[in-house]
């Protein structure tokens, strides 16, 4: 953003002309957030609040959790199904470990725990999206995958060529992926960009009470990078983390079954 | 068995008037190829056929044969009528627009700039055209059909005809089947085909049986002879089978026994098809050929969680029991359609799975069913047939058409 500051206090953008965070009040007098004013936002936040963290977890959707909040008081925040302060026993599909609220220079990052299903968080913008990466709409789990390369017919060591389906060639497919790791349906693009949704898209998922009729849109570019769009869908497009990634104030993140909105106060 | 769709419909031969099972290439009274009805359509522009020879204009009906047709072809899904003739499906020959008709009726079309295969030295007759094929023999031969020893007629039944072997009623002047005269074979039948192996008795045993080339235009191209015990064949084994890149060099073994004839594959890269009669119980990882695709089915299993009592998470199945992906390259596949409720039908028109640019494949064509917790497949009336790739070694029946490379066969033997 142009000239936007972060809040050395909470890491809140703060608008140039401000002088103050809008979120936590702490002074963002001047232009160098850095090395000069570093000393004294610590100073400041652990003067201000005896507790290091401001940030809390409410569930939105859970196992009979609904409404419960957890505040991130701590440095650490492991959530899992046995293990750690954040628990949901009762949820399969999180690993033991499953993840990690951390505060880190004053902001709050989420880190998988080498979980088995990982951590989607709710795309707010087009997002770039890796190769096999995925992405939760409505109840579906989908991946992406660019088409390999045509390396044109190749023969095996005997010389022998492979007989295959006709080429209909096609840049990306979109794979569905059922509970278990099977895979349930695969849709090759035919042109750049693959649209899902409940009707009239490339990709319909009628009987899927979560996904609105117009949802999300994958698109790939010339140079094979590819993008994930929500197309203002009521229920959002969740793409699964690989690094460590910060939190803001209002994003949603799913871990198993629970829907997560995180609060920075 | 095979469900009706086929052979309720009649198309009227406009030449003689004469009402033929829709499924006939050639009028059986007076040996007109017949066109399908153009149904809403006024008329049907010239045929693409145009390497056809055309059959003249014959003769007047050896009508009131009504109820003498030769049995419809049992098992095999009848060849449909208009079925063009130069097209290659696995080869990369023709180039003609699609024209997709009505179920079987259709004009087979060009191959979409598909299969390219490499720099095949494939000669013209090497590739294989199901469109037409199809009608030449039924796969479960009667017993009264010869053979080898094709030409010595049964008298009273009929005449076989010597161009595809099927039996032609007595006094048809041209062979339902493939719509050869039958009045000029009689003579020249008598003569040339089939004779080659019988000719030299004296020297060795004939062999027992045979894998015959069918050509793109439905005739036989040539044959491999099948002695008892084993039978190598591959691109370096046979001149039947030589420049086909697409055959491993040592690609199948056929046994011949007592007990009938057996194919193996020697762990070829494409293995061998064998046109399915019936429905044949489908395990998971089989292929499926039907027109140009090549398809591989596989069983959507239950989820099971890890082993610390995970689950992987995924879109909650509504009820997929399988699986059937769209094979596009050595370990690369296209799409893929799951497979739910009590049956899916593929077809390039009608059905769950369509495959709308495959002319080879059917209006509707085959059928994937579910029933008491094992999967069938089945050809529904097909024009060009349903093929199942060999898992390691099958019996093959008499009559037994068979893929192998870009070619198609049909195994005998007595």
């Amino acid at each position: 953003m142009n000239g936007a500051k972060t809040c050395p206090t909470c890491g809140n953008e703060v608008a140039p002309d401000f002088k103050f965070c809008g979120k936590c009040g702490s002074r963002v007098d001047g232009t160098a957030t850095s090395s000069a004013s570093t000393p004294a936002a610590k100073t400041m936040y652990f003067g201000t609040n005896q507790v290091p963290g401001r940030a809390k977890l409410i569930v939105i959707k859970g196992e009979g959790m609904d409404g419960l909040s957890y505040q991130l008081a701590g440095n650490e925040h492991i959530a899992g199904r046995t293990e750690g302060a954040i628990l949901f026993p009762d949820d399969p599909l999180l690993s033991p470990r499953h993840a990690n609220f951390i505060y880190r220079e004053h902001k709050l990052f989420v880190r998988d725990e080498g979980s088995v299903n990982g951590i989607f968080m709710r795309i707010k913008v087009p997002t770039s999206i890796p190769s096999g990466g995925l992405f939760l709409i409505g109840e579906q789990l989908l991946q992406v995958e660019p088409s390999p390369p045509d390396l044109g017919p190749q023969p095996d060591a005997e010389g022998t060529y492979f007989y295959a389906s006709p080429k209909r060639p096609s840049k990306m497919k979109l794979v569905q992926r059922l509970r278990g790791g099977e895979v349930g349906m695969i849709y090759r693009a035919r042109g750049d960009t693959i649209t899902i949704g409940r009707e009239g898209n490339d990709v319909n998922f009628l009987d899927d009470p979560f996904i609105s009729g117009r949802h999300a849109q994958l698109a790939i570019a010339a140079d094979g990078q590819m993008t994930l769009t929500d197309l203002g869908s009521k229920n959002g497009t969740f793409i699964r983390l690989g690094d460590e990634t910060q939190l803001a104030h209002g994003d949603y993140v799913f871990l198993g079954q629970q829907l997560l909105r995180v609060e920075i106060a | 068995m095979l469900p009706t769709l086929k052979g309720d419909l009649v198309i009227t031969c406009s030449r003689c008037g004469k009402e033929n099972q829709d499924h006939y290439k050639f009028c059986l009274g007076c040996g007109n190829e017949i066109k399908p009805a153009p149904k809403a359509a006024t008329r049907e522009p010239a045929p693409l056929e145009t390497a056809r020879t055309m059959l003249p204009p014959e003769r007047k009906p050896n009508a009131g044969s009504l109820g003498n047709e030769p049995t419809p072809l049992p098992t095999l899904s009848p060849p449909s009528a208009g079925k063009q003739k130069g097209g290659i499906p696995w080869n990369d020959s023709p180039k003609m627009p699609i024209t997709p008709t009505h179920n079987g009726g259709g004009v087979a079309s060009g191959t979409l700039g598909s299969v390219t295969p490499p720099p095949v030295t494939s000669s013209p007759g090497a590739s294989t055209d199901v469109g037409t094929w199809a009608a030449s023999r039924p796969t479960s031969t009667p017993a009264a059909q010869p053979v080898l020893q094709a030409p010595t007629a049964p008298a009273v039944e009929g005449t076989v005809c010597p161009s595809c072997g099927r039996m032609v009623a007595p006094g048809f002047a041209f062979c339902g089947a493939c719509g050869t005269r039958m009045a000029a074979a009689g003579a020249a039948a008598a003569a040339a085909p089939r004779t080659m192996y019988m000719a030299a008795p004296t020297a060795t045993p004939a062999p027992r049986g045979r894998i015959i080339l069918i050509r793109p235009d439905g005739s036989e191209g040539g044959a491999h002879p099948l002695l008892d015990g084993e039978n190598l064949v591959g691109r370096s084994q046979g001149s039947l089978f030589e420049g086909d890149l697409y055959l491993s060099p040592r690609h199948a073994e056929f046994q011949l026994g007592p007990q009938g004839l057996v194919v193996k594959d020697l762990r070829s890269l494409n293995g061998i098809f064998v046109k399915i009669s019936g429905e044949e119980p489908l395990e998971s990882g089989d292929v499926i050929r039907i027109g140009q695709e090549l398809l591989r089915f596989e069983i959507i299993a239950p989820p099971t969680p890890l082993e610390d009592g995970t689950e992987v998470a995924g879109t909650p199945n509504p009820g997929f029991w399988g699986r059937l992906s769209v094979v596009v390259g050595r370990d690369v596949d296209g799409s893929a359609f799951p497979l739910f409720g009590d049956a899916i039908v593929m077809g390039r028109e009608r059905g769950d799975i369509l495959f709308p640019e495959d002319g080879y494949v059917s209006g509707t064509h085959a059928r994937i069913s579910l029933r008491d917790g094992r999967v069938y497949l089945s050809d529904v009336g097909s024009s060009n047939g349903t093929f199942l790739r060999v898992r390691g070694e099958r019996p093959l029946p008499s009559g037994s058409f068979i893929l192998m490379g870009q070619q198609l066969f049909r195994a005998e033997y007595k």
